[in-house]
């Protein structure tokens, strides 16, 4: 679930990431309300534990695992608010420190981890919790939110890189970033989700809480009653995006139908394709000289490739040397 | 004693699928062995101010976001390749495998994309991503965490928040070596078939939980001891050095490269 | 019964373990000293086998523990079912919603029937006196009470080697003492102990042998922990006191022992 650089435009980064920064700030403020400024530092301790729950591989139905991301149970055990403050921070280290997700896509990963997985899921957990007023209601509500959040930052993931190929093209009307429309993004992400992840992070949520009511039933967050106003506001929200994903999709799966399916069909069985992908392969071929001679002189050209290659016997050398250290020290160590 | 206890126990192991405690506990000891690397960490390599390289770095990953031309994307390929040499051998193999790896990954992501006839994508994606993991990882790498996080002072960030991280990271490290133990100690008692592997997870994770909140208790009372008000202030020193001056030369030379090849 | 040939490990890079030769014996009982940090608990998870030597081998019962074994499901289960580790820090043990389903946790797996399981953990609860402990919720206990829980429910799975690490630490004096004299009964029971400690009062009476580690990580004696007491000057010299250590008596004595155990008839 965490994009990478690269695949989003800096631009769809950069109104993503816009469109978290009142969020953001609303968080820090709600937060403040809830816990005294010196206890500010505890959300690192929080983050701690987001960043930790993204660790844990679940096991799966016959004997494989999966992960889960933990955004739900969050909500429900800190508070919507400070799950998004901890989630931002477990993403931040890992975009910074770890190498998982795009800096740039950062701002994206955040919207779609930090504040549609937890809010989704702790609304409608909340949405239901109140008014179905049992344990079994709860945990209905519980499995519901973990469910639909997940799914609902899958869904946006994807549409983040369907609307890639739509935006951003090169002259040669080619895709600059993610290359997928939507009509393939959406069921790519969604699909795996809908079958798979969602039950994951379902089980592992139902679990945990279920555990930590048993044991501490003290620590847990007890939200003020939500007001339903907000709350029918987002379900309107959700209901309003649904057809606009369904619609989007439609419209794209036309297209792609109409151009690529009618060509393979017409150009006859599998014959017909073959052709196809070789004149591409051709241009293929013609892509890197055609750069590297529209941008480069021919100079530089051989005094990057004389670095390059340099460059690849120093690094060779150098773990050669560190694989050699590592195990005479073994040896006599 | 009772009687069981006096003779040896004759039993004979069912196999259980239980990965998921190896495969947990591989994965916390990926984060914790980055983490303590750190105090191994010798300030002479690349001992370019942490402001400048977590800068630049960003700026790197933006213009290689940006650029349409493929020699701009090689040039910094090779670049980093050579900056990469400065490095020591196990740090640059750790680098390179995860730019190979995450390189793979999207390869074979794009790959479908190249039968519809769309060779642009996987040939500037994949080696822009081997270029982001690469410079992303060498930042991490090289330089201490808590220089990484204090330089984000320098970008507004409040200072409170720098604490936050700092704490994060540390408490990661604890909370870490926490539940990595409590999985150990799974792992050594599942010694045949575990009916309820979710109890068990759930266990582990819950009480990690549980730990946690007590941990920001404890915390919180060691602060208010040392008198923590909620102000707090980070302090950095600011040394020019030939090694800052070079590397801001160097990425001049970038930055002219980047807007010599995007020109046409 | 376990038996290390020029053991050494490290943590990435960090020395742990020198060359360590070790011999235990079944029924034997064996204490391992020395200054923080100089490798004993270390030790301890590589004959657990939850870390496998750089260099060197490790036998169990004649068979070499390797990573390849040990990824082998069914061995693994046997070998961890033989050979029990009461952690340093107990709270990390525990991870079941209350004290039955923890002991339970054990023999449940081993596939006996319910009725057995209910057995075996009223034994074990009785065994620790902890009877009054059963429908608790673990993490919620008292440090004294959360060690007993967890040497129960490591007993539990019955296992011929049991290996402590640091089992005193954090102990009110009456449950050191307690220990103590558990720990002896398990031995003269049959029970192959381990145990890493710092408290030298109580060293000499749960075991006559002692190894001493130093701060290079290697062992600088294997002897009858009487001779290890004796001799202050190797105790200095791997920092494990300093010269204010003094021992109460001069006979070897110490004041903590228990005329009853077998250790001191010799």
């Amino acid at each position: 679930m965490h994009i990478p650089d690269n695949y989003l435009s800096p631009s769809t980064c950069a109104v993503v990431g816009a469109a978290m920064v009142p969020v953001w700030a609303v968080a820090v403020n709600k937060v403040k309300k809830e816990i005294t400024k010196a206890k500010m530092p505890l959300l690192g301790v929080g983050a701690a534990f987001s960043f930790l729950i993204m660790m844990f591989n679940v096991p799966l139905p016959g004997g494989t695992t999966g992960h889960a991301v933990g955004g739900t149970l969050l909500a429900i055990l800190l508070g919507p608010w400070s799950a998004c403050i901890s989630l931002t921070i477990a993403l931040l280290l890992q975009a910074l420190l770890f190498g998982d997700g795009g800096i740039l896509a950062f701002g994206a990963n955040a919207f779609n981890m930090a504040f549609v997985l937890p809010f989704v899921g702790y609304f409608i957990y909340k949405f239901i919790k109140d008014r179905v007023k049992s344990e079994k209601g709860e945990y209905l509500g519980i499995a519901l939110g973990s469910y639909f959040g997940i799914n609902a930052a899958a869904l946006l993931a994807a549409i983040e890189f369907g609307i890639q190929p739509l935006l951003f093209k090169n002259a040669a009307g080619q895709p600059l970033y993610c290359p997928y429309p939507l009509s393939v993004s959406i069921p790519a992400m969604v699909i795996p989700h809908l079958l798979v992840a969602g039950f994951v992070e379902v089980l592992f949520t139902v679990a945990i809480v279920a555990f930590i009511k048993r044991v501490s039933p003290g620590i847990l967050y007890e939200g003020a009653k939500q007001k339903t106003r907000p709350l029918y506001g987002l379900i309107a929200a959700l209901i309003c995006l649904s057809p606009l994903g369904l619609l989007a999709t439609g419209t794209a799966w036309g297209e792609w139908g109409s151009d690529e399916i009618a060509q393979v069909v017409s150009g006859g069985k599998a014959l017909g394709f073959t052709p196809q992908g070789m004149k591409n392969g051709f241009s293929f071929e013609s892509l890197i000289p055609d750069y590297a001679v529209k941008g480069l002189p021919d100079v530089a050209g051989y005094i990057l490739s004389a670095v390059a290659g340099a460059a690849v016997l120093i690094l060779l050398f150098k773990i050669i040397g560190s694989v050699k250290k590592n195990k005479t020290e073994n040896i006599s160590g | 004693m009772p009687e069981w206890l006096l003779k040896d126990e004759n039993y004979v192991p069912q196999g259980d699928k239980d990965t998921f405690i190896n495969k947990s506990i591989l994965s916390l000891l990926g984060v914790l062995s980055r983490i303590r690397a750190q105090g191994g960490y010798k300030t002479d390599r690349l001992a370019v101010n942490p402001t400048l390289k977590v800068g630049f770095t960003v700026l790197l990953v933006v213009l290689l976001s940006i650029s349409r031309s493929f020699a701009f994307v090689i040039f910094i390929n090779v670049y980093l390749l050579a900056a990469l040499c400065l490095l020591k051998g196990e740090e640059i193999l750790k680098i390179l495998k995860t730019s190979f790896a995450v390189a793979a990954f999207t390869f074979i992501i794009l790959l479908p994309s190249v039968f519809w006839g769309n060779y642009y994508s996987i040939c500037m994606i994949t080696p822009k991503v081997f270029a982001t993991v690469t410079a992303v990882n060498m930042l991490s790498h090289s330089t201490k965490w808590n220089a990484i996080t204090g330089a984000v002072k320098s970008f507004f960030v409040p200072d409170i928040f720098i604490l936050v991280l700092d704490i994060t990271i540390k408490y990661i490290f604890l909370l870490g070596e926490f539940s990595l133990n409590m999985l150990y100690s799974l792992k050594l008692r599942s010694v045949g078939k575990n009916g309820d592997k979710y109890t068990s997870l759930s266990g582990v994770a819950g009480t990690m939980f549980i730990k946690s909140k007590e941990m920001a208790e404890d915390m919180y009372s060691a602060m208010e001891c040392r008198g923590f008000t909620g102000e707090y202030r980070r302090y950095q020193k600011i040394k020019f050095t030939f090694a800052d001056f070079l590397y801001i030369m160097i990425h001049m030379a970038i930055i002219f490269v980047f807007i010599y090849l995007e020109r046409a | 019964m376990i038996d290390l040939k020029d053991v050494s490990y490290s943590y990435s890079g960090i020395k742990a373990l020198s060359h360590i030769d070790l011999h235990i014996s079944k029924g034997e009982a064996v204490v391992l000293m020395g200054p923080n940090g100089s490798g004993k608990s270390t030790l301890l998870k590589i004959i657990n086998g939850i870390a496998v030597p750089d260099s060197g081998v490790y036998r169990f019962n004649g068979e070499e523990i390797t990573q390849k074994k040990l990824q082998d499901t069914k061995f693994s289960k046997l070998f961890h079912q033989k050979i029990g580790f009461v952690f340093q820090n107990s709270e990390v043990q525990l991870f079941c919603p209350d004290v039955f389903d923890e002991i339970a946790f054990g023999p449940r797996q081993m596939g006996m029937s319910e009725t057995q399981v209910q057995q075996r953990v009223d034994d074990c609860l009785e065994l620790l006196s902890i009877q009054d402990l059963k429908h608790r919720q673990p993490y919620h206990l008292s440090g004294g009470e959360k060690r007993k829980v967890a040497i129960a429910c490591v007993l539990a799975l019955n296992p011929e080697v049991l290996t402590l690490d640091e089992p005193m630490n954090g102990l009110d004096p009456r449950t050191q003492r307690w220990l103590v004299e558990f720990l002896v009964r398990l031995n003269r029971a049959g029970k192959t102990l381990i145990s890493s400690m710092h408290n030298l009062e109580m060293v000499q009476e749960i075991s006559r042998r002692a190894v001493l580690f130093d701060e290079n990580h290697t062992i600088v004696a294997d002897c009858p922990t009487r001779d290890l007491l004796e001799d202050m000057d190797l105790l200095k010299k791997v920092n494990l006191v300093d010269e204010y250590y003094h021992k109460h008596d001069g006979s070897g004595h110490s004041h903590f022992h228990i005329h009853s155990s077998p250790f001191h008839e010799d």
